[in-house]
This record gives structure tokens, sequence and C-alpha cells, in this order.
């Protein structure tokens, strides 16, 4: 070749090419969105994260969660995510808007977590939860059955809804809807369990759980209000994992958190806490590593922590008498990262394919 | 000095001829470039080996995710980044600078001028390294893949590099004649494209961040460039350089070079969005990128075409030759690997290979089977020319290539099968997605045994370049032939 100059030129030219290209350009286009709003400037979508969310996102970078999960649910033309429940629509940029890091991962070593913070419990482990034995922490228990770290839980109103998970008998929901402003309280701060105001799925059941309902009906006022701030609950009626016991046990109607063998309800903050410090005390099959050093064991001092991890149903983690694990502040910002993710509503440039289950109006109320 | 020219006479030696000046030259260059070209290769062996422990324990925790699980800088999220990193950045990148200066030096018939300058420079490089790869384990991983090392590293490393590139492009002021050879093109264009890839990377992702999405096409523009216009410019150049230069032959041919370069630095550097494939971004952006992945084909094939018009009847000398050996194994592989890459780019397999571990086994046969190949069979030249030395013992040479190859061959099939299996499975929402990750395990463990495989080549390999460091090379007029010499070999066309 002749010539220093040409060489150099075709050396430059060649790259500022594809770096106007791939990056310049495409910033442009994509590189400056606004959150979506309706005609009145309301229904801000997405909302801006917190700072629990965003010091989370550090985390999940640190200890490499990327490298097996994925965050992008690719449209049903192109793959079985949408099949897989991952999501209802594909993920268009906008979703990762205030995304400190957009994480949309290149392995499926893990399932996909654009939806985590909303998606419904997977059937096989509703299943699962349904074949294995119950085994419940007692009432009023020094570890209670809930712990929802991002918003701290009143530990006066936990043992009455462990109680209440355990109750079978249509007879004893009289004294258990008694109890109700507690429970509403703790319902709406444990935030990922289902909704207690009476869902489609509910409503349809028998005369015997109407009745039952009534009196916890009386409650909800308050309990509607506080729903808004749950920010997972499932998005279609009929979740797969809650509603087969639902219908079974009226009590479950109020507030379940936990599956009837004491696992706490798939993606509460509970069940992120404990299936990051024992992945396979959840899910047998699964190859996650351990995140134990994100959580303290520590002894028990006067009261347990509301945040301390329950075993119940799992002997082989649950720590010796009068001491507990309690997660420390990273791991708590992890999960409040997690709970997070939510690409459910809907957006205009990403339609669902096929009618949505929940309507608009549901996913708007679930939003934070 | 090449078994082709150990069958040719003696020129006799009472006159000088303008060949021994020329040696006398190239014996003076070799020595130039000495200290700064040991340093760098004795580096990268360095890195090479403490990658190869990280990769063990990446691979081995796949399937036994217990496995000292409880120590927070031991866990997998962290572990295998910093096999990632050290690998890239540590081993690929130093070796290959090694090699680039060397040959920048011998192509521009210069002596290095000023080579404590260099190893400065190779020093923070290390530095930068250390500083990345301890601030992994410490946590401070930034989640982009192949950028993860910290601010306060890349800064150190970006530093290093400018002191070595400034000098590398000195030498090029400094050379002799006005010809400049095909490697000195890749090699140029490799110095050339580095700091702007780098520099824009670290700009668009940490200082000035781009929004959401925009910082995973960054993410992937870099990595995919980095791959190709480093490490794949490095790679070429330096088989370029070597496989005429050992069969003792030139170049089949000056125009096919040319094409190939030029394609190559149009096409190549527009892939890498193929990796986002239906994800959330414009659809023109991924569809751009596997267009340009399809046409990487031109440059493939002419280069590919060109090495093998050049080898072609003397592919017998593959048998004596080391450097020849390892270098050719390399630049097939970069026909694989840029094969391998226009198939998975398709949206119709992407469907089944998205996601899943067949992204691996591509990384690995650009990363090793290509690239790394074709460094460990410069270093097999150009190491006993500069400690003045031959390779001790042709079995540890020999036990070294087939535990390479038969380790990256088994570790790339392992994953390519699994990841299809995986990938299958993925896409059938009827079973349980735990059955996906359930299937690919055997062929994860099967990737665990390729790694021991190349655990064992690399160890054997930095004793013998130790051996060589400290002096305990064999002192002799002959290379180090892979097997006896037969009369007449490579003459069999």
């Amino acid at each position: 070749m002749r010539g220093l100059l040409p060489l150099f030129l075709g050396i430059f030219g060649t790259f500022a090419f594809s770096w106007f290209g791939l990056t310049v350009i495409p910033n442009v286009q994509i590189g400056a969105l606004n959150p979506q709003t309706d005609e009145e400037g309301g229904d801000v979508y997405p909302a801006p994260p917190s700072g629990m969310m965003l010091r989370g996102a550090r985390v999940y970078a640190a200890n490499g969660c990327v490298y097996c999960h994925s965050q992008q649910v690719r449209p049903d033309y192109a793959a079985a995510d949408i099949d897989r429940k991952w999501g209802e629509r594909r993920s268009a940029p906008r979703d990762y808007l205030f995304h400190p890091i957009a994480f949309l991962g290149q392995m499926r070593t893990g399932p996909d977590l654009a939806n985590v913070g909303k998606r419904p419990a997977l059937q096989e482990q509703g299943a699962a939860a349904a074949a294995t034995t119950k085994n419940s922490a007692p009432v009023g228990s020094p570890a209670p059955a809930v712990a929802s770290s991002p918003v701290p839980t009143t530990p006066a109103g936990t043992p009455a809804t462990s109680a209440l998970a355990e109750t079978k008998a249509a007879t004893s929901v009289a004294p258990a809807a008694s109890a109700s402003p507690s429970v509403s309280v703790t319902a709406a701060t444990a935030s990922a369990s289902p909704p207690p105001q009476a869902s489609p799925a509910t409503t349809s059941t028998t005369a015997a759980t109407t009745a039952s309902v009534a009196p916890a009906a009386s409650a909800s006022p308050s309990v509607r209000v506080t729903a808004a701030t749950a920010s997972a609950s499932p998005p279609e009626p009929p979740s797969p994992g809650s509603t087969s016991t639902a219908a079974a046990t009226p009590a479950e109607i109020v507030a379940p958190t936990t599956t009837p063998d004491g696992k706490p309800l798939p993606y509460t903050a509970a069940w992120h806490h404990q299936h990051l410090y024992a992945p396979r005390s959840i899910t047998p099959d699964s190859n996650m590593p351990a995140f134990r050093f994100l959580y303290q064991k520590r002894r028990i001092n006067g009261e347990a922590s509301p945040d301390s991890l329950n075993f119940a149903g799992n002997a082989n983690d649950r720590p010796a008498e009068g001491w507990e694990i309690v997660p420390n502040y990273d791991a708590k910002c992890l999960v409040a990262y997690l709970m997070s993710l939510d690409q459910s509503h809907s957006l205009k440039e990403a339609k669902a394919a096929t009618a949505p289950a929940s309507s608009p109006a549901a996913g708007k109320e679930a939003k934070k | 000095m090449t078994p082709a020219g150990l069958t040719q006479e003696p020129p006799p030696a009472t006159e000088v001829t303008a060949s021994e000046i020329e040696q006398v030259e190239r014996a003076l260059i070799d020595a130039s470039t000495r200290l700064p070209v040991l340093v760098f290769y004795a580096s990268a062996i360095a890195w090479l080996l403490i990658g190869t422990l990280f990769a063990a324990f990446t691979s081995f925790k796949m399937h036994s995710p217990d496995f000292l699980a409880g120590v927070d800088f031991l866990t997998w999220g962290r572990i295998r980044p910093a096999h990632v990193n050290a690998s890239i950045y540590g081993w690929a990148s130093m070796a290959g600078m090694g090699t680039a200066i060397w040959l920048m030096a011998r192509l521009c018939r210069t002596t290095l001028r000023h080579p404590l300058l260099l190893v400065t420079g190779a020093a923070f490089w290390n530095l930068g390294v250390l500083l990345g790869v301890g601030g992994i384990l410490a946590g401070d991983s930034t989640g982009y893949e192949w950028l993860e090392f910290p601010g306060y590293s890349a800064i150190v490393l970006f530093v290093a590099y400018l002191l070595i590139m400034t000098w590398a492009l000195l030498m090029f002021r400094y050379r002799r004649g006005d010809h400049i050879y095909i490697t000195q093109w890749y090699l140029l264009g490799a110095f050339f494209w580095f700091p702007w890839l780098y520099a824009a990377a670290q700009l668009m992702l940490f200082v000035l961040p781009v929004q959401g999405v925009m910082q995973s096409a960054v993410n992937w523009w870099f990595a995919n460039n980095l791959l190709f216009l480093w490490f794949g410019s490095i790679g070429l150049g330096t088989a370029y350089y070597m496989i005429p230069k050992v069969i003792g032959r030139p170049v089949h041919s000056y125009y096919l070079a040319t094409i190939g370069f030029w394609s190559f630095a149009l096409f190549s550097s527009w892939t890498g969005m193929q990796r986002l494939v239906d994800g959330p971004f414009p659809a023109w952006m991924i569809t751009a990128s596997i267009a340009a992945t399809i046409l990487t084909v031109i440059p493939v094939a002419t280069v590919g075409l060109n090495h093998h018009m050049t080898m072609q009847g003397y592919f017998p000398m593959m048998r004596y030759s080391p450097t020849l050996r390892f270098t050719v194994f390399g630049a097939i592989s970069y026909t694989v690997f840029s094969g391998l890459g226009v198939l998975i780019s398709l949206r119709s397999v992407a469907r089944y290979v998205h996601f899943t571990q067949v992204s691996i086994a591509y990384s690995h046969l650009g990363l090793y089977a290509f690239f790394t190949m074709v460094m460990f069979g410069s270093m097999y030249y150009i190491v006993p020319r500069l400690v003045g030395r031959e390779w001790r013992y042709a079995t540890l040479i020999k036990l070294h290539f087939w535990s390479s190859a038969y380790g990256v061959g088994l570790m790339v099939m392992m994953l390519l099968v699994g990841g299809f299996v995986q990938g299958t499975d993925l896409n059938d929402p009827s079973l349980p997605f735990t059955e996906s990750t359930q299937s690919v395990l055997p062929y994860l463990r099967g990737r665990s045994l390729s790694g021991i495989l190349l655990t064992v080549s690399h160890f054997v390999f930095a004793f013998h370049f130790g051996l060589m460091l400290f002096g305990l090379g064999r002192t002799a007029s002959l290379p180090t032939f892979l097997n006896p010499l037969e009369p007449e070999p490579g003459r069999t066309h």
C-alpha cells in the first residue's frame, strides 16, 4: 500500500462511520425519551426510581446478577417470553428510562426479571407448594411469617396474618375479620400480596365464601387506599399460585402471605429474601448461588426483628433457637430493586399481542 | 532459521553479503525490543494463569453453586467478570501489545528507542488490571460486560495505553522504507481504534451516561468492536506476518489482502447489535448489524483464501514448526468463529440460541481458538529471538498445543450443543424453566473437563516460558521442531 495518508484516513473514516451509525444516531433517536403520560398529564410511566432502587441496582451489578438474568421481554413472534408469563408485552426503550443501568442481559441461566416485581406466581411453584406438607409458624411465634423489608411491617399485624394464612375453616373467618384493621395495615405494607379487595376470581366463589368475606369488606375503605401502594399484585385475576388456595380457603382472601407449607408467596419481598439466602430451599433445581454474605446471623436481642427470615418448612437453613437471620441494607436495596422491575403498564409503542388479562385501570391502581 | 531456510546451502562465510547485514540488523532490532516485549509477555502469562484459575472457579460453580458460596468475593457473579477481564485486559491485550511492538519494530526496520517508556506503560497497565480485578472482587464492578473495571482502574489503563500507543506510533514515524506491509495496516488500525473505542465507551457509559437501553447498545458496540477491531486486527496482522515468514514465501495476493482489510474495517465495525436481537431497540439498529455480520463473509473469505493460498503445498510444515501450527490453527479458527457469528446472528437461528451458552462458545472461539492460539504461535517465534535460546522441550510444546486444541475444541462443542439444547427448551413454554437449566448441566460439566485440559496447557506453557526467561533454553543454532526433521521437509508439492 502506498502512502500513509490514505491508510490513516480509511482507518479513521470506517470507524467514525460505525461510531456515528451505532451510537450517536441511535442516541438521537432513543436517547432522550420522556415518561409517558395520559392526556391530563397524569398516570406517569415509568415512575422515577427510589433511592433504594438505585442502590439496589448497584448491588445487582456488583454481584453479577446480569450474567444469568436478562431483563427484556421479546415480542411474541420472536420467542416464547410472553408464553412463559415473563411479561404481557414486549419491552420498549421507554421502560428503561430511569434505570441507572439497563441490565438487558445476554444469558438466561435464570429466568427473565423484566417483570419480576409484578409477576404472578408460577404454576409449577404453586403446585409444588400445595404438594408439600403444611408446616407454618405457630401463631404469635417470635419469628413472624412476613418479612417485608422495603416497607417496615408492623410487628403487631404480622402474627395475625400468619394466623390467617393458616386458618382453613370458614367459621374462623369471623374472628379474623374482627382483626381486620391490623390486617389491612399488613396487607398494604407487605408490598407484594394479592390485593385484599374482592377480585373477580374471589367473588365467583361459593355463597359461604361471600358471606364470610362481608365482615372483611367492612374494612374495605382503608384496605383499598393502601392496596394502591402494593407494588406487586398479580396482574391477572386467576393468579395460579394464590387463587388455587384462595378458592379453597376463604380466610386467605384477606391477606395470604405464605403458601400452606409456610414458605412466603412467590415474588413477595419475603420470598426474594429467602430465595437469595437459600435458593434451593424454594426451587430445588435452581443453580443460583446463595447470597448469604448479604445476610447477617445474629442473636435475638429481646424481640425478633420484623425483617428476619422465616424458615418454616425448611429446617436445613433455620438458625438455632435464639438466633435470627436478617438482611443487611444491601440485601434490602437489592430486593427493593427487584420489586421495582415492572413493565406491566401499557405503552403506546409496545402493545400487548393479545388483549391483556388485566385492564389498564388495574395496572394503574397497582402502581406506586 | 526456518525449516525452509534450513535446507538451503549457507552462503560462503568469507564475504559479507547483504543478507548477513540484514541479519545483523534484525538481531539489533530484536535486542532493542527485548526488555519491553519480555515484560509484556511475562505479565500476560501471569494474567493468563490467574484468568485460568478464575475460569476454573466459574465453570465449576456453574454446576455446583454451593461451592464457596458464602464468601462475597468468591461469589460466581464476581469471579466470572474477574475471569473475563483478567483474560481480556491482562492476558490477551498484553500478549497482543507485546507481539505488536515486536512486529512494528521488525516491519519498520528500526530499533526501539527508549524501551523504558514502554516498560513503564506495561507497569501501569498491570496496575490498572490489578486494580480492576481487585475492584470487581471487592464489589465495584460496573455491570457492563467487558467493561466491568471500575473507573479508578479504567483511567490507569487508559493512561498506560496512551504511553504504549504513542510509543508504537513513534516507531512508525522512524520507519525505513516506504513500503507498509499488511501487518502494519492491521496494527496501525488496532492501535488507533482501541483508544477511540475505549474512550467513547467510558465517556458514554460513565462520564456522561446515555439513557436507558442506549447503554446496552454502547456496551455491545464496544464489546464487539473490541473483539474484532482490537483483538481481531492484532491476530490477523500477526498471522499475516508469521505464516509467510515461517514458510519463507510471500503472501499470495496483496490485492486480496487490501480487499480483506478494508471490508474488515468497514463491516466488522458495524456488528454488535445482533447480540440484542429482538430487544427493546429500533429494529433498524439490529438489522443493520445483522447485515454487517453477514457482509463480514467478504473479509473472512478473502483473508482465509489468502492464507490458504499462501500455505498451499506447505501444510506439512505444520508438523515441524510450533509457530506455524499454532498460527494456522488460529487462522482456521478465525474462519470458523466468523462463520458461527454469521449463523447465530440470523433471526431464525437466534430464536434458538439467544440467551444461551452459545454466546460463550462464540466468545471463546474468537478470543481463545483464534486470538490466543495466534499469540501462542507468535510467542514461540519471538521469544527465542529475544533471549537467544531455543525452546527446551519439543514434548512440552506438543503437550501445550494438543491440550489447548482439544481443550478449546471440547469447550466450544459442549457449549454449542448445550446452548442449542438450552435454547430449544427455553423456547418451549410447555416445559418448566428449570428444564432448560437442568438440560444444559451435563454439558457444563463437560466444559469443566475442557477447563482442566486448558489449565494443564497454560501451566505447561508458563513453565516452558519461565525456563526461557531464566536462560534455561537450549543453546542451539536450530530452532526447536516439534518432530525430527526428515530430508526435504515441506517440499512435498
